[in-house]
């Protein structure tokens, strides 16, 4: 067990816990998107970041890949902490929109409006998919390609892998779309235009607008 | 060739070397590493062979082709030994004349430099001002060696220091001396490197620990790495050898940059080399200690400098960092721990011990210590490499060794530390360089580019040209970093198109602090220095773009037109090189610019002899 | 494609750290880029996943998925080279190649692309033209480096015949001349040697020309064969010395008059050489031999 400082309150928890395990043990919510409980930890959203050390050397690092250490000094909702979280999901809102997750965060921050040129993209590569493809489903089917701007996931190749099993579990678990993990309930989904089609998104132009990643859809080869 | 077994054996080679080494045959020395080649060496060395096998002078007269000596613009140029008479920018026809001159103890007076302020020819190398104000405790070794000759690197002492230590073999005790020295890592954040290896000397024994020289040299505009690289590698494996033995690590990676095909092939060289004469590999020098580096090239990504990037890069995966801790000397490559040093950290390793822990750390000023290599570019005179003391002032690299502005305009500010870095306005050039200075200023000393900028420099297209790069460079792996560093670009575009608005720096900045605090790795940490550094001492230049839709430096295109004055002589220089033949006029008559063909692309600009191209 | 060579490069780096950057790299090498059957067979036999070979294959600028031109032009766009107007030098290449930078010319002659440093910084903007270093560039030389390249003057040598000198060497062993002047090459008299590789045994004529690498044979050689190169006068094979500093196999001296050395290395694939005109103390080893 190791003794932390969160948000002011001494608490002990057990070693190897991330500050995320620990801060929301507690009770202590933190706001995460590349994060799932079954998946290792990617750090790639920014959006948990904590405060950690003391002023005037403290620190943001993401909670969920920063292991607890005996001591550590955290607050998981400073000025700093909500400052950066705010600007995070502005840019998220600029560039995804539609996604019902990103609109709900930013509704629980506050963040109204956002003044970068507005993008329509369909993914914010936070990497769930590829790691529920890989860790959870064994199949390493769709992965990054590229780097900086022009980073992307989806098959090698961009045709259709023979390694995936089509489970659609990365729809499932893509926080940027909605309309992705809907077609096989249709109760949930937005417009129930996708339900209806067989494969569910008959022309490309279409499913464009529907944000699929995979072209082709890996939903489409379903038949 | 024979392995060395033993202390006495390499004692016995390297005395041996220097005794048949007749320093009293003249020496001609042509600096070729990749920019020397680029600018005609090797026609040098092909014309000098050419006359001395003609005239049957090899008894008296040797050739040296050697890594670059630091003076780029000079080059092509010879340096003939022991005379150190140097001769700039030769033409391969003036060889036969050089040797001979050499030949006769002689100088060829019209090839010699000429100092511009004086007037002067100047005929020995240490006296030309490029040189005279710089400390080449590094550098100057690239003279006197042949990088491809291990030999070479013997007779001027190589290797010595490594050796002793090693019969010492008291590995607490060259940690203590690296931290004594004062050796800090050069690849930027100037870490103290006793300390690092200390870290890793601490780790237990078991798995194996690997060492790794980053020679990644990602940072667009410096290329000391290259320097050494090529034209002294084994001060590098020297270096390594005695980071190993200090650390009990028992693997070391050199890891370059692809872009760097004449390293890789020195380097490759001096491995084996080295293995060759027993100085690599098992139980050497007899001693039980073993040691063998591999070498691995990168494949063209600036983040692979990044060390957890390289790490991965090195296991053959794509270069994203990640998280630490756990850090590289925890668990590093293959989980082993490994310890990460720049090129220019391993090599000044053996300088240490050759010139002694003391005098090592009297050098520099105060707490940092030693010299540094910067490569000074950019809108200078003498661009090239320079190796300055710890805490010498920027004016003085730039005026005493750069010898101030290339072009008309004023020096306006140096931008240190690369995409990572930031720009120093010339108010600031009292300002003694190091590690902790240059932070405190908002930008970094970083693997050590300064690239000079002049009034012809627009502050506000340097953060927008940084801001492109490091879109394309960063992983894309954090969202703030990827997304950030795009959006950054677009703000920074749209006020050097003229579309920008006083949000918009508010925007900019506000952002950029962000950035600086959520990123995981170092190059999303450090990307908004450019942004911030610029806005904070050149904040009328963006203003200016802003309020009054004009580029005061005269580079932003859309904001800019150009014309022609009455100095024009109607030469019709201007006309020839207009690639939208946008430039009329009769001979000798004042010439006009179509406003709607021109490009604004400032060919005329760069050749018309009498000023008479106007920018507003 | 040839599955052969790849299964080469894959067992030359069998087991090796970072194997799979060398792979790709080497099949970048024979190829100029990388084929997707190429890519397929390396996930196959190496055991690794696709995607994650594909990722590898997409994150790194040195590699290309697309079938690269004839000649490749690299503009720098380092800052030191874009402070000195580089972005101006790209635009006048895309304009005369109408080509955009990562693209390639529709009949497959030219690939343009910008770099980020190519640490000639002092020199710049620098354009590297097929492996020709161009320093100093101005728009107006665009069209000369272009025409250079086209021609293929831009990689091999060029302009005053000065340069291109014959050398006369002897055999380091008995001091006979190895120049034949009845067998010419690139109109000069050639390098007689004799060859033995595979249980064969021939003549081989190397250009005396300084720096060039022609030679003719009598026996067509596999390319990676090391070989023995022997006196055609006294009959003895040469000693081996140093190793070449491009491939790293042994190279065999051959004497100047007058004294220095000529290497050549006896890998049937390179035969690079170097010339040293001094004898240091490791390199004495040639000169004792023949008093011997
Ligand atoms: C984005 C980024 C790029 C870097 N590039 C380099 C590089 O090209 N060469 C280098 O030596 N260090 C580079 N570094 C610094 C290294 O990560 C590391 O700090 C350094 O190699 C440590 O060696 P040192 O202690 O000898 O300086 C880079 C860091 C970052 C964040
Ligand atoms: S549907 Fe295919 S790509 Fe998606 S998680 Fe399943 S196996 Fe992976
Ligand atoms: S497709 Fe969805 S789950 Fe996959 S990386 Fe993009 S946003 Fe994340
Ligand atoms: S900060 Fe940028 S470069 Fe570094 S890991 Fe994050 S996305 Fe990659
Ligand atoms: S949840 Fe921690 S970085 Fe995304
Ligand atoms: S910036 Fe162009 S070579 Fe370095």
């Amino acid at each position: 067990m190791v003794t932390v400082t969160i948000n002011g309150l001494d608490v002990s928890v057990e070693e190897g816990m991330t500050i995320l395990e620990a801060a929301r043990f507690i009770g202590f919510p933190i706001p995460t998107l590349c994060y799932h409980e079954g998946l290792s930890p990617y750090g790639a959203c920014r959006l948990c970041v904590v405060e950690i050390g003391e002023a005037p050397r403290s620190r943001l690092v993401s909670s969920c890949t920063y292991p607890v250490e005996e001591g550590l000094k955290i607050r998981t909702a400073s000025k700093r902490v909500v400052q950066a979280r705010r600007m995070i999901i502005e840019l998220l809102l600029a560039s995804c929109p539609q996604s019902k997750t990103i609109q709900d965060l930013a509704s629980a921050y506050g963040v109204r409006t956002q003044r970068f040129k507005q993008e329509y993209e369909d993914c914010i590569l936070c990497g769930l998919c590829v790691r529920m493809c890989s860790e959870q489903m064994m199949a390493k089917a769709i992965g990054f390609r590229g780097r900086g701007t022009e980073r992307s996931v989806g098959t090698p190749f961009d045709i259709q892998s023979d390694v995936c099993r089509l489970c659609g579990a990365c729809m499932h678990i893509c926080p940027a779309c909605q309309l992705r993990c809907t077609y096989n309930e249709p109760e949930k989904a937005i417009c129930n235009a996708c339900a209806n089609l067989r494969p569910p998104c008959l022309e490309k132009e279409q499913y464009d607008d529907m944000m699929c990643y995979m072209d082709p859809c890996v939903a489409c080869e379903i038949k | 060739m024979e392995q060395l077994t033993s202390f006495g054996m390499f004692k016995a080679l390297q005395e041996r070397i220097v005794s048949e080494s007749c320093p009293e045959i003249p020496t001609i020395v042509v600096p070729a590493g990749t920019c020397g080649q680029a600018s005609g060496a090797l026609e040098l060395i092909r014309a000098a062979h050419h006359h001395i096998l003609k005239n049957n002078l090899q008894a008296r007269i040797r050739i040296r082709a050697t890594g670059c000596h630091g003076f780029c613009q000079a080059e092509p140029s010879v340096y003939v030994e022991p005379f150190d008479t140097f001769y700039p920018k030769v033409d391969p026809a003036r060889m036969k004349d050089i040797i001979q001159a050499a030949l006769e103890g002689r100088t060829v007076e019209d090839l010699l430099y000429v100092d511009d302020a004086g007037g002067e020819r100047i005929e020995r190398l240490q006296d030309i001002p490029f040189y005279r104000h710089q400390k080449r405790t590094l550098l100057s070794q690239n003279e006197r060696i042949d990088p491809l000759e291990i030999s070479d690197y013997l007779k001027i002492g190589g290797y010595t220091a490594f050796a002793g230590l090693l019969a010492d073999n008291d590995p607490a005790r060259i940690i203590e001396d690296v931290k004594r020295s004062g050796l800090r890592g050069r690849g930027g954040a100037g870490f103290l490197t006793g300390a690092k290896w200390e870290f890793l000397a601490r780790q237990a024994d078991g798995k194996g620990k690997i060492i790794v020289c980053n020679a990644d040299e990602g940072d667009p505009g410096a290329y000391m790495d290259r320097s050494l690289l090529e034209g002294n590698p084994h001060s590098i494996l020297e270096g390594m050898l005695t980071g190993a033995l200090a650390t009990g690590a028992d693997q070391g990676v050199l890891y370059v940059r692809t872009e760097y095909p004449l390293a890789i092939r020195h380097l490759n060289n001096a491995l084996r080399q080295a293995r060759e004469l027993g100085l690599l590999g098992k139980n050497i020098l007899g001693t039980g200690f073993h040691f063998d580096i591999s070498l691995v090239k990168g494949a063209g990504a600036f983040v692979c400098g990044e060390e957890t990037a390289l790490m991965r890069s090195i296991e053959g995966k794509m270069g994203e960092p990640r998280q630490r801790p756990p850090f590289p000397v925890q668990k590093g490559i293959e989980n082993k721990p490994t310890l990460i040093n720049n090129v220019e950290t391993w090599a000044n390793v053996p300088v240490i011990f050759r010139m002694g822990v003391e005098e090592y750390a009297a050098t520099g000023g105060g707490e940092e210590t030693g010299t540094k290599i910067f490569s000074l570019v950019g809108k200078i005179k003498n661009t090239g490499l320079v190796e300055v003391p710890m805490g010498t002032p920027i004016k003085d690299i730039v005026f005493n060794i750069g010898g101030g502005q290339s072009g008309k305009g004023g020096v306006k500010a140096v931008q240190t530390g690369g995409p990572s870095g930031g720009c120093i306005p010339a108010e600031l050039f009292d300002l003694p360089i190091g590690y902790g200075s240059l932070a405190k200023v908002g930008s970094i000393m970083g693997s050590g580019g300064m690239i000079v900028m002049d009034e012809n420099t627009c502050m506000v297209d340097v953060a927008r040209y940084f801001m492109n790069f490091l879109k394309g460079e960063s992983c894309g792996k954090c969202f703030p970093c990827r997304k950030g560093t795009q959006r950054m670009y677009e703000l920074l575009d749209d006020i050097a198109a003229g579309r920008g608005t006083p949000g918009h720096l508010d925007l900019l900045e506000e952002l950029a602090l962000v950035l600086k605090d959520v990123a995981m790795c170092g190059l999303g940490q450090t990307a908004s220095n450019p942004v911030l550094s610029t806005l904070k001492y050149f904040r009328d230049e963006y203003l200016e773009h802003i309020e009054n839709k004009r580029c005061p430096a005269g580079v932003c295109k859309a904001l800019i037109h150009f014309s022609i004055n009455e100095n024009c002589t109607g030469c019709g220089a201007c006309v020839k090189v207009c690639p939208e033949k946008a430039i009329k006029g009769e001979r000798k008559q004042q010439h006009v610019i179509d406003a709607g063909l021109c490009s604004r692309c400032g060919s005329c600009k760069g050749v018309c002899a009498f000023d008479a191209i106007e920018v507003r | 494609m040839n599955p052969e060579h790849i299964e080469k490069i894959i067992a030359d780096h069998e087991g090796r750290q970072g194997a799979i950057i060398s792979i790709l790299e080497d099949i970048q090498d024979l190829y100029h880029y990388l084929p997707e059957e190429a890519l397929r067979m390396v996930a196959r036999k190496t055991g690794q996943s696709l995607v994650d070979i594909y990722g590898v294959a997409t994150f790194y600028k040195a590699f290309s998925l697309k079938p690269r031109g004839r000649h490749l032009i690299s503009v720098c766009m380092g800052t030191a080279c874009h402070v000195r107007s580089a972005p101006g030098i790209v635009d006048e290449f895309t304009q005369q190649l109408g080509l955009r930078p990562g693209e390639t010319t529709e009949d497959s002659e030219f690939t343009l692309e910008t770099v980020n440093c190519l640490g000639t910084c002092a020199l710049g903007p620098i354009v590297v033209a097929d492996g020709t270093y161009f320093s100093n560039v101005k728009r107006t030389d665009v069209k000369k480096i272009i025409h250079k390249a086209r021609t293929g003057a831009a990689g091999a040598r060029s302009g005053r015949d000065e340069r291109l000198f014959p050398v006369d060497v002897l055999c380091p062993l008995c001091g006979r001349t190895l120049t034949d002047a009845h067998h010419q090459i690139e109109n000069n008299s050639s390098i007689a040697l004799d060859v033995s590789f595979d249980g064969k045994k021939g003549w081989i004529r190397l250009s005396s020309l300084y720096g060039s690498t022609c030679r003719e044979s009598e026996h067509e050689m596999p390319p990676d064969v090391l070989v023995s190169l022997s006196c055609p006068g006294c009959g003895r094979n040469f000693p081996e010395k140093l190793n070449c500093i491009e491939c790293g196999a042994p190279m065999v001296p051959l004497e100047f008059q007058g004294g220095g050395v000529l290497y050549v290395c006896a890998r049937s694939g390179c035969m690079s050489r170097r010339i040293s005109l001094d004898v240091p103390v490791l390199r004495a080893e040639t000169a004792s031999a023949r008093q011997a």
